[in-house]
Parts: C-alpha cells; structure tokens; sequence
C-alpha cells in the first residue's frame, strides 16, 4: 500500500504519453466490448431459450401445415403437460410495411405453460370469452396506440370466407415475449375463431406448441412424439425452442469469424504498442531505477513496481473503454432483437487488459529488476 | 528551394535513423497494419455483397411490387397478375409472348456441406420466362424444370455450398418429393438460387398471391411511361421500380449493418493505430531532441523540419497499410460467408486496398502533426543544454 504515491509518481512521469496509452487502451477495450459483447449475447440469447418447450412441425420444414387431428395422439405420449395448436399468418395494418404477425392459439386450459408469453389471468381470461379478440405485444399496442376495446382492422393474405380482405379484431389485451424472436410486431388470437373464417386449409395447423412435464425428459419426449409419427403421411419433426433459436442464429455464425479475427488484430496492435512504451520508459527511468536500488529496494519490489504500473494503467484504461462499450452497445445491437450486452464480457475485458499489461511490461521489469546499479549510474 | 534540400536531407536522416528506434516504428506499422486490415476486410465483405446483388440486375428490366412494400412483403393479385401481361411497352421474347415473370418467395431449410448445420434459405417460385428474363443464366448440368411438375432446378454456387442438391436429389417438401433436375450459372454473380414453378408451388403452398413481378421493357428509355401507366391504372395497387432500385430497396438493411460493422469498427481501429503513432512519434521526437536542436542552431528551418517528421511519419504508415491490406487480401480474399442467409464471397478489391492506403496515410499525417510541431518548436539553448 505503501509504494501506491511511488507507483502514482510512476505513470505520471511523461503525463502526454499515459494519456496516450490510456486512451489508446479505452479506445481497444471499447472496441472489445462492443464486438465480443455482440458473440458472448448471441450465445447467451441461445442459452436462455427454452430447452423444455417443444415445436411439432412436418418433417418436410418449419412451414408446412399438420392436421390439427393429431393433438389428441401428442397428447397421449407420456410425458407431454399440455399440447397446443398453432396456425401463423400474417397481416399489414394500414400500410404494407407495417406488417404484423397473427399467431392463432387455442386458448384452452392452461395453454400458456406451452409458451414463451406473460400474459396476465385478466387478459388471458378476456382473450377466452372474446371470440373475435386479441392479445396485442405490448411494443405494438404502444406503437400503434392500441386500448383495451378498439377495432382494429388488418389486411390479411388468408383468404377469408367473408369477400373482404379486412378483417377486424377487439383487443382485449396485451402480452410479452420473452423469446429471442420476441422483437417482432404480432398479436394473438383464438384459433376457433380463425379457423372458421379462413377458406382453405381447414384444421390443419403450423406445428403444435407441446410442454412437458419434466425438462429433463425434453429430448426423449421429442423422439417418442416423431417415431408414432413415423412411416404415416405426417410425419413430424420436434425440436426444442433452444434448438431452434441455434438454427435462427446460425445465420450470424460465421460473422464469429470474422469478429475473432478483429479482436485478435485489436489485441495484438495493443500488446505491440504498450510493451513498445514500456521498454521506451524504462530505457528513460534507468537511472531513477537504480536510484531506487540504492536506497535499498530489492529487484523483486522494483520487478513488482514497474509491473503495476503497467497493470493499474491498463485495467484502469480497460474500464473506461468497457463502459464506454456498455454505452455504446444497444447501438450496436439494433440488428438482433432482444440482444443485452452479457456481464461477463466485462470480467473477459478486464482479465485481458491484465494480461495485455502483464505481457507487455514482463521484459521491461526484468529487465529494470537485473539492472545492476553501478552500470545504471556510471552510464549517465 | 533551400527549404526543399533541408526538407530532403532531413527525411534522409530520419529514415537512416530507423533501425535504432525499430520498437517505436513497428509499433506505428503494427497500428497501421491491424487498422487497414481490419477496415479493408470488413469493406470488402459489403462490396462482396453489393457486386453479387446487383451483379445480374439489367437495366430494361423494372420490377412490380405492392405499393411501399419490400420485396418479401409484396404481394401480387392474380387478376392484376393478368392486367400486367397486357400492358403496353414491355418487350415480347422469341415466342412472340411479352417477358414478364412471376416470382413468389418460400422459406425452406438448406444444410450446409463444410458445417453440416442447417440454415434458412429462400424458395423461390418462378415463372419459366425467367430464362428469357435473365438470358446469362445457362444450364452447366440437367435441364429447366417443367411446367406443372415438382421439380427444383438450384445454382451452382448453392450445390456446392449445401448438401441434397446434385441432380436427381428428392427434396422433402409440401405435396411429397421436389426432384433436383438441373444446376445453372447465371453469369457473374454467384448468388445461391433455387428456383422451381412458381404455379405449381404456389398451388402446393396453398398461397393465391405471387410476391412481385418482372418484366422487360423494350428499351430502358420507356421506363417513365411504364411506370406512369402502372401507377394511373385502377386496377393495379402496385409500383413499378427500375430493378436495381429494387434490389438495393430489399438489400438495404443488410448493406446499412456492413457499412455500419465497416466503418465503425475501422474508425475505432483507426483511432487507436493513430494515438499509437501520436504516442511512437512523440518518443522519436524526445528521443532526437539533442539532434533536432543542433539542427535548429546550425541553421535547418522549423518549417522544414515539422515537414520532414510528417512525411517521415506518413512514409511509416505506407508499410503497415500494405502489409495490413495485403493481409487482408491474404486472409479473406475469395472466403465465401453467408451472413442472414445470403451467400457471398469477400472480395478485396484494388479500389478497397486504396482506400485503406488513404485512410493509414490519414493516420500517419494525423498522428504526426503535433509531434511534428513539437519538434519544430524545440528551444535550441535549453534543448542542447539538457544532458
């Protein structure tokens, strides 16, 4: 504690020049956070989707309709709480960039164990007894001003029995998402209800929404749900949300890449100039160094002083680059929905600014530690 | 005259100078290096991008869609459908019929050949005239797949980067099995293409609307009456666009996020390789005090000397931005990606490696200024004084 003002001194000795590096340092760290913090969120985003929930869909893709008649035979696999269908489609309100995505649920039971929504009882309740009504996402009935009890017509690409292709809907109330694909405009609605206005496709549905009892059971509960389908005209495919979210974000995989590589550039640049300034200060300081010797600091303290210094410029530089990355995240974000910057990426951030400073100052504190002091001194 | 000498003969020394301050000047070309070659490959994934959207775009060729709509959101009647094969100024093919093509987009799974992991691609339903629409598309194997049948017919650039597309490959879709009958080129871009009949698809997909039309005009030069015909006419809620507006429209997003990635990430890096140089430079200069000062006494201008220490610092920035751009090219030149399902290869271009060459001479300059001031401003008793 003592050597703190004797290591203060230190880095304050060419002011210029730490500012410099210190900036040079946030600058890297700030880059750093930003593009490490984009990997490390998608993979958290993967992570936090949910293993348990399970999506039955035709074995062909992800599109394609399934008979809603087999609910009862998914139902029947041990394992399974609760099986709910689901029919998407979509609409424009108003104008045909403002799209809005319509997912048809039965609103049965306890149909939102099998979903990624917050749905308060009220609502859910409202969504039951209203036959034409709607959940609305809650940054969509903010965006289009949305109250509980307006009419709200959508144009639709479901061809409907009725002539029109407006086709209107009560909110009833509102709901969140806490799915990665949760950033989207959409509403929800009771599938009786679509399923008899729409004019083709009769019950069948997009897949089923299926949760189980146990999460552990998840990936045996899937294959037990495929093979009763197998070898039959439907057969199924069931995947887990966190499955799927890996496939949605496979796309963004190989931009990893190339996000390592420029960390990697970032790093190595840095490592080169702080070691290069490092060395230039000890060439400057060696006779204080052997000043230092002579009033009886022994090599290790001198070894130990030039490497915190280094340490106590780099991390302290690091956090500032770090905050600055944390500021400037959601900017960078803007492209994935949903994406926060992880935490870790800090601790990662500082843990490589102690390394960039451990590295870069271990041959200039040798060097400062093996200085013999009648050299050091006569060389002046 | 005499500012040019003392300007070249102190360029000289400072260039001779090099080997004993290596560590201060490879830190100056290390920064360099890693700044230019991060912003030339981040840059030439974009321009990788934008060559390959609009590489086969044709200049006679416009594009319908819903009013105000992207390419995905559009949808086409099948009445207006008919309205537009009739209207005046397109141009007729050499079956005597007007080229006008339907398209309609289907979402469907690819799986990749190196990864083996599976990625969303577009399906993409397609009137046949398409092969009068793009006349550069040429089969290299198999055949155009047949009106009214499940068949598929995919680029090569797709074959080869996903798994289940060689010709005769069954494809698991809506209605039973899509047969893979032929593989295409379609000149210079090698976008990832796979198309089949777009009524039979849309029949399959139960879908009664295509998403957008194109049509060929019979010269570029009627694109304004085209366009205003569309636009008067009742029956058709749609908007004629020339085609590369279009596919600059439907590519924007993407083309904003690697301008975005380019620019901010380069700018950051560039920040930093020029504190770096601030930084290496300043210790050059503090480290040729004496020299400089003795310069200054024996009569060396400042103008002449702040000159020298920029173009030195310029000069230093010249390598690091080659050997950065060259890394570059090295590194990612050709490398295919597919970011958000589009498939492109990097490409680095002369143009591109300019422009890292520009921004690393900006560095230097920049970074040289006020060490160069410096230098110039070096008080010659005290300077020559100190030890």
């Amino acid at each position: 504690m003592r050597f703190l003002p004797l290591i203060w001194s230190g880095i304050w000795r060419k002011p210029g020049r730490t500012i410099l590096m210190f900036l040079q340092i946030s600058v890297a760290f700030a880059l750093f956070g930003v593009l490490q913090g984009l990997k490390t969120g998608v993979e958290h985003l993967v992570a936090a989707a949910r293993a348990d929930l399970l999506i039955v869909h035709t074995r062909a893709n992800l599109f394609s309709p399934l008979p809603l008649g087999l609910l009862e035979r998914i139902k029947s696999v041990p394992g399974v709480k609760m099986v709910v269908p689901v029919e998407l489609s979509g609409a424009t309100y108003q104008k045909p960039d403002q799209q809005l995505g319509i997912v048809a649920v039965s609103t049965e039971g306890d149909w939102l164990s099998a979903f990624t929504f917050t749905v308060t009882p009220e609502h859910a309740a409202a969504l039951r007894n209203t036959r034409t009504g709607a959940l609305i996402l809650e940054a969509t009935a903010k965006k289009y001003g949305w109250k509980i009890g307006d009419h709200i017509p959508l144009m639709t690409r479901t061809v409907l029995l009725g002539a029109s292709a407006a086709w209107e809907f009560e909110v009833a109330g509102t709901f969140s998402d806490s799915d990665i694909g949760g950033g989207g405009d959409k509403i929800l609605i009771n599938f009786s209800y679509y399923n008899e206005a729409r004019q083709a496709g009769k019950n069948t549905v997009n897949h089923f929404n299926v949760a189980v009892t146990d999460p552990k059971l998840a990936v045996s509960v899937a294959d037990e749900i495929d093979r009763r389908f197998a070898n039959s005209s439907n057969e199924t495919k069931s995947e887990s949300l966190r499955e799927l979210a890996q496939l949605e974000l496979q796309s963004i995989g190989d931009l990893n890449f190339l996000i390592r590589a420029i960390v990697g550039a970032v790093l190595v640049a840095l490592l080169f100039a702080t070691s290069t300034m490092m060395m230039q200060s000890i060439r400057e300081r060696t006779a204080e160094l052997a000043v230092l010797k002579t009033l009886g600091f022994t090599d290790r303290a001198v070894f130990l002083l030039i490497l915190a210094e280094a340490v106590v410029v780099c991390v302290v530089a690091a956090a500032c680059g770090l905050a600055l990355a944390l500021f400037a995240f959601p900017f960078a974000a803007r492209f994935i929905s949903g994406l926060s910057m992880p935490l870790v990426v800090v601790e990662i951030g500082l843990a490589s600014a102690l390394l960039v400073a451990l590295v870069s100052a271990g041959v200039p504190a040798i060097l400062a530690a093996r200085l013999r002091i009648t050299e050091a001194l006569a060389s002046r | 005259m005499r500012l040019i000498r003392q300007f070249f003969a102190l360029l000289i020394m400072s260039l001779a100078g090099i080997p004993q301050r290596l560590g201060s000047v490879l830190t100056i070309i290390i920064g360099v290096a890693c700044a230019v070659g991060v912003l030339v490959s981040m840059l030439s994934m974009g321009a990788g991008a934008r060559q390959q959207e609009q590489a086969n775009v044709r200049a006679d060729g416009v594009v319908l869609t819903s009013v105000g709509a992207r390419v995905f959101q559009s949808s086409v009647a099948r009445e207006e459908a008919a309205v537009i094969r009739e209207m005046p100024g397109i141009r007729r093919g050499t079956d005597g019929e007007p080229i006008v093509t339907f398209e309609s987009y289907f979402p469907m799974e690819g799986r990749r050949r190196v990864t083996g992991k599976r990625v969303f691609m577009p399906l993409v339903g397609i009137s046949e005239s398409v092969l009068q629409y793009r006349p550069q598309m040429h089969f290299t194997s198999g055949r155009m797949f047949q009106r009214g049948l499940r068949e598929l017919i995919v680029s090569n650039a797709c074959a080869r980067q996903f798994t289940g597309f060689e010709i005769g490959d069954r494809r698991s879709l809506p209605g039973g099995d899509w047969t893979v009958v032929g593989h295409f080129d379609q000149g210079v871009g090698q976008p990832c293409s796979v198309y089949a009949d777009v009524d039979i698809l849309m029949s399959t997909f139960a879908r009664n609307s295509y998403s957008t039309v194109s049509v060929v005009l019979r010269s570029a030069s009627d694109y304004d009456a085209f366009r205003k015909a569309v636009q008067t006419n009742p029956t058709l809620h749609l908007e004629a666009r020339h085609e590369r507006e279009v596919v600059e429209d439907s590519f924007k997003q993407l083309n904003a996020l690697f301008d975005f990635v380019s620019y901010f990430v380069g700018t950051i890096m560039a920040i930093g390789a020029t504190l770096g140089a601030v930084n290496s430079l300043y210790s050059i200069v503090d480290a040729r005090r004496r020299e400089l000062a003795t310069l200054r006494a024996i009569g060396f201008g400042s103008g002449a000397i702040t000159a020298s220490i920029l173009c030195e610092s310029a000069l230093l920035a010249l390598p690091g931005a080659l050997l950065g751009a060259g890394l570059a090219c090295a590194l990612f030149n050709g490398l295919s990606v597919s970011p958000f399902g589009y498939s492109f290869q990097l490409e680095v271009t002369r143009s591109l490696a300019l422009t890292g060459v520009v921004w690393a001479l900006a560095m230097g300059l920049f970074g040289g200024l006020l060490p160069a001031l410096r230098a110039a401003r070096v008080p010659v008793t005290t300077a020559l004084r100190a030890t």
